[in-house]
């Protein structure tokens, strides 16, 4: 762990100084985070995150972007490669990339969902860790953006290693989503198409896809399990001089239909079930971004609803998950926000969260 | 694989070809965008608007790529949004 902290800076370091000394290839950009929340009975601070993002403008065809991600969610620090992807610009509406990426499976996570975007210390249910969907992927892609009359398209593909089946007691069912090495020599294949039907890009709406015919362990008994993923986002935003300010708009829903397969309890009991989720929010916000005060318009409010469709009988499944939270955000600087939020899931006690992301 | 999926993978593909092929056609509405009105409603789609005084004009450029990348923006639309923060940078 020393050896990678130690690595890590001075990568940092060593870019600083590439940075600052006018070769202009490199720069660093990132948010730091900090979290507080506060239950029936424990409170205390945690999930204190770092996560640099390394950019090489190599030429005017090849650029490299990497993050790193240093958390401590989990009670001890975690380093980890959430991305590292090469890119070709073919031209100006065709980018080839190749490496480890964040794939475009709905909006939220890898875009809406970071930290100096999202207007709440949480994720929606489904939508975190535990949640479903595509993640990271390792593998090649072809994405762009093109004009189409007054509208706008938006393309992501990809070919991947894809998700992993879990079949321990404990997680039967579910996938590793951000694994880095394959399990077997199949592949997944996926993709987001997204329209701009305005010709002020204040609507999107995206449909994304992601299927793997083989998601098991190579030569096991689940090699030839299946899944296939959909997903529809939607983001409208819009500013109202009337009432001097911004609002957004945004929501998604995911879909997940995995094959049958016959799983083994801990005492060897084996047992099957219908391996479908679904998992939805909506969101929306205001900020008087137009208002005169400084201060004022420094302020948003934000409210979301979610909800997460297990499997009754999965081992990880049981009761569904509904969540409905509040923010009061105050913006710092365009990028560094502190978040207040109160946060209500049926069947649970009743949370206050609170976080500060500086950007950088 | 699902034959849904096929299909629509098949037809996204098909789409994209002829869009392509087209030459990307866009109206003149949005050809005459300036770069200033490219930035506050690009940026705006997913967060705050960074100043123009925020980066380095060479920085700008890197972090123009990866927003290319990232939020799928044109490299006509990037090309014009680096030029209008460029042309109000202070730094």
């Amino acid at each position: 762990m020393k050896q990678k902290m130690f690595l890590l800076l001075c990568l940092f370091i060593s870019g600083t100084v590439i940075a600052q000394s006018g070769q202009n290839k490199f720069t660093v950009l990132g948010d730091a985070e900090a979290k507080y929340t506060a239950t029936k009975g424990e409170s205390g601070f945690g999930e204190i995150n770092f996560k640099p993002i390394f950019l090489w403008k190599i030429s005017d065809k090849l650029f490299v972007e990497s993050e790193i991600e240093i958390e401590t969610g989990d009670g001890s620090v975690d380093v980890g490669l959430e991305y590292a992807n090469m890119c070709y610009m073919v031209n100006p509406y065709l980018i080839l990339h190749a490496g480890r990426f964040l794939p475009k499976f709905g909006a939220y996570r890898g875009r809406m969902g970071e930290a100096f975007i999202n207007k709440f210390a949480d994720d929606p249910a489904g939508f975190g860790d535990g949640g479903i969907g595509a993640m990271n992927e390792t593998g090649v892609g072809a994405l762009g953006g093109m004009p189409v009359g007054n509208m706008k398209l938006n393309y992501d593909f990809y070919i991947s290693n894809g998700p992993q089946l879990l079949t321990d007691p404990e997680n039967a069912g579910q996938f590793e989503y951000e694994a880095y090495t394959t399990n077997n020599k199949y592949s997944a294949v996926g993709g987001r198409i997204g329209i701009l039907p305005f010709a002020n890009s204040s609507l999107e709406i995206g449909y994304s896809f992601q299927n793997k015919s083989k998601t098991g362990d190579a030569e096991t008994p689940y090699q030839n399990v299946g899944v296939n993923m959909e997903a529809v986002d939607l983001n409208y935003f819009h500013n109202i001089p009337a009432i001097a300010s911004t609002i957004r708009v945004t929501g998604e829903f995911k879909y997940q239909k995995v094959d049958s397969a016959t799983y083994y309890k801990d005492d060897q009991t084996p047992y099957s079930f219908k391996n479908v989720s679904t998992a939805y929010y909506a969101s929306a916000s205001i900020r008087p971004s137009l208002a005169d005060s400084k201060i004022l318009r420094n302020f948003e409010l934000a409210g979301r609803y979610s909800f997460f469709n297990r499997p009754a009988e999965a081992p990880w499944g049981g009761s569904n998950v509904q969540q409905a939270e509040a923010a009061i955000d105050y913006w710092l600087h365009w990028n560094s926000v502190i978040k207040l939020c109160y946060f209500n899931q049926r069947g649970s006690n009743a949370a206050f969260s609170a976080q500060i992301v500086f950007g950088f | 694989m699902k034959k849904s999926i096929i299909i629509i993978f098949t037809s996204l593909l098909v789409v994209f070809s002829v869009i392509l092929m087209n030459g990307c056609y866009e109206s003149k509405k949005v050809a005459d965008k300036s770069g200033a009105q490219l930035w506050a409603e690009n940026c705006n789609r997913c967060h705050n608007a960074p100043a123009p005084g925020e980066f380095n004009n060479a920085n700008w450029d890197i972090v123009g790529t990866h927003m290319q990348v990232r939020a799928n923006f044109t490299k006509t639309e990037v090309d014009k949004v680096i030029t209008f923060l460029k042309s109000t940078n202070t730094n």
